[in-house]
């Protein structure tokens, strides 16, 4: 493989700054000095496909991958700007197929591969490939909506919405919700010792909360032991147990907890949340959830993922049409919700509404694959001659 | 007494004791608490009470985790009924013959099965005898024909000519499918007697067409 001139890394130089139209610009730039260049036809063709101007995207992602077959970060430009450009799903498929080759531990790849799949009808191969997605990666949250929306096709929403809440629960959105209704936004990233936190109450639940992000649940649930030694009916220190409980799969422990928090303090969002989630998890519950839900959705509406749960819980009550209204909701509180686009899908599912459906599916594809940032990972691993990390 | 009841549980469950637990629940059952009230009056208090023990050091970490598997054993005793009693409503899905079409059929049995009715699905490309067949051998008198091509869509007519000259006037026809959606005088033309747009408009609509049945029966 060429070295790349310094022409393309001008222009890698900006667009890893994020100036588009300057990049765009010393691509063409650095063609003039070199036009079998294909490092800088895959930029370019990253470059349009962050623009939204995929025919240009499809161009030039085809001339780069022409003059160099093994140019994996063109197909991931090529794909992608087909998938979101749609109606091009036959080729979709011939490259998302050729990019799982070139990198078979691609994940993104197998999900997108099945997508393309689905939108041409091929229904069995589609769940093939979000399988082998989930065998590379069993976190992968988007192969399990799509497995979700094709168990809603074949057996009805009852089996589908297990896997809507198992995909969700691998989604990290839904800890984030509890951390935002918590007020904590980053942990230390580094271990809290429980014995030099401060003897007081405020130090020890911040700690505590603190703690629960960087998921050390020890340290969390000897500073709450601490914090309700010194006051038993410390609602908030309950609604942290309650939550450290959950993520250890203790559901019946998070529920006492929960439930005290909320005997204490009815409106406690963090135990709401908390409470919500066991009861979603029970069959049988889901008109509890919902009315946790509500109550939650009430005290902490700006928060995309409270109407997501909210309308998940209404899907298992089969109220598709208020469900329906909620996940929009969701999604135009935060337009790059997957979890809200497949839910919104589904709804839409189950009033025959399939376009709407499929652009959902699209849409969730979107905005998942921009926050990946795939592109650099093979961009740089091409250029280094390597496999990517 | 619910309050009373709760007590017991929650001591039940720290006494390790499933037997007497499920002793407690069954006296809150026989006292007249219907069960999907169980949950809200007895395991929910219970539950906090178990919480506030923890909390207050009355029970250690190990005793809690004792209860709280104890809990889960009677869990299953105080849950609502996950799925919706049996209406004894048979209702026959099927797609038109020549038409292969199974999602919004697939999603409509599924949610109506849910909710408690019979639901006998044929399938795709169901011709018009086999939809008389089943209701002849069902007895059912709900019939859901799919449709997602015009033509197939105006097939439905032969579904109810087949009926009527088989003497089942009284079958009600409902149809779903984006023939059906986009012309609203379709449905008149095949003579069904209503539109489905959906899962949760199916509910609606056998749910009316079972009462009407029902009250038609009555008289």
């Amino acid at each position: 493989m060429a070295a790349r001139s310094k022409a393309v890394q001008a222009a890698e130089a900006l667009a890893r700054a994020g100036q588009v139209g300057a990049a765009v610009a010393a691509c063409y730039d650095a063609l003039a000095l070199d036009h079998r260049d294909a490092h800088t036809h895959a930029l370019l063709a990253h470059l349009m496909l962050e623009g939204d101007f995929y025919d240009e995207a499809i161009s030039a992602a085809t001339l780069a991958i022409e003059i160099d077959p093994d140019c994996s970060p063109a197909y991931l430009a090529l794909g992608l700007a087909y998938d979101r450009r749609g109606g091009m799903w036959d080729q979709s498929v011939l490259v998302w197929h050729e990019l799982a080759e070139v990198v078979p531990d691609l994940v993104t790849a197998h999900v997108q591969l099945g997508e393309a799949f689905a939108a041409a009808a091929f229904e069995e191969e589609a769940v093939r490939s979000w399988k082998r997605a989930l065998e590379l990666d069993p976190k992968e949250a988007r192969a399990t909506y799509n497995l979700a929306i094709s168990s809603l096709k074949r057996e009805g929403m009852a089996l589908a919405l297990p896997l809507f809440r198992q995909a969700g629960e691998l989604d990290p959105s839904q800890d984030e919700l509890f951390f935002a209704l918590l007020g904590v936004k980053e942990g230390l990233g580094k271990p809290i010792d429980p014995a030099r936190v401060k003897p007081n109450r405020t130090a020890r639940i911040g700690a505590a909360g603190l703690a629960l992000r960087d998921e050390d649940l020890f340290a969390a649930a000897e500073l709450v032991r601490l914090a309700l030694d010194e006051q038993p009916d410390d609602g908030e220190a309950l609604a942290l147990a309650a939550y450290a409980y959950l993520k250890q799969e203790a559901t019946n422990e998070a529920m006492a907890c929960a439930l005290r928090a909320l005997t204490l303090d009815p409106e406690l969002t963090t135990a709401l949340y908390t409470l919500g989630v066991v009861y979603a998890k029970r069959t049988g519950l889901n008109r509890h959830a919902a009315r946790v839900f509500i109550a939650l959705a009430k005290r902490a509406s700006s928060h995309a993922l409270v109407h997501v749960l909210l309308a998940e819980s209404l899907m298992g009550l089969q109220r598709y049409e208020q469900a329906s209204k909620t996940y929009r909701l969701a999604v135009r509180l935060d337009p790059a919700c997957v979890r809200a686009r497949f839910g919104l899908a589904a709804s839409y599912l189950t009033s025959g509404r399939h376009a709407e459906a499929q652009w959902e599916i699209r849409r969730a594809a979107y905005y998942d694959t921009k926050r990946q940032g795939l592109f650099w990972r093979l961009y740089d691993a091409y250029a280094g001659g390597g496999e990517p990390s | 007494m619910a309050a009373e009841d709760a007590a017991h549980l929650y001591q039940a469950f720290v006494d390790q004791d499933p037997a007497s637990a499920i002793q407690v629940v069954e006296r809150a059952r026989a006292s007249g608490i219907d069960q999907d009230a169980l949950f809200d009056a007895l395991y929910v208090p219970a539950m906090a009470m178990l919480g506030g023990a923890w909390a207050s050091g009355a029970i250690d970490e190990i005793a809690f985790t004792q209860a709280a598997v104890v809990a889960e054993q009677v869990g299953s005793f105080v849950m609502p009924a996950a799925a919706k009693r049996d209406t004894g409503v048979s209702v026959i899905v099927g797609t038109m013959h020549r038409d292969l079409h199974a999602i919004g059929r697939t999603i409509v049995a599924a949610t109506l099965k849910e909710a408690g009715y019979r639901v006998n699905d044929l399938g795709v490309n169901v011709r018009a005898a086999e939809f008389l067949e089943r209701v002849e051998e069902t007895g059912a008198r709900i019939v859901i024909v799919f449709a997602e091509m015009i033509q197939t869509a105006r097939a439905v007519s032969g579904v109810r000519e087949l009926f009527l000259a088989s003497g089942l006037a009284d079958v009600i026809i409902l149809v779903s499918g984006g023939p059906f959606a986009a012309d609203e005088d379709l449905a008149r033309e095949v003579s069904a007697n209503g539109v489905i747009l959906g899962a949760e408009s199916a509910l609606k609509l056998v749910s009316r067409a079972a009462r009407d049945r029902a009250r038609e029966g009555e008289a």
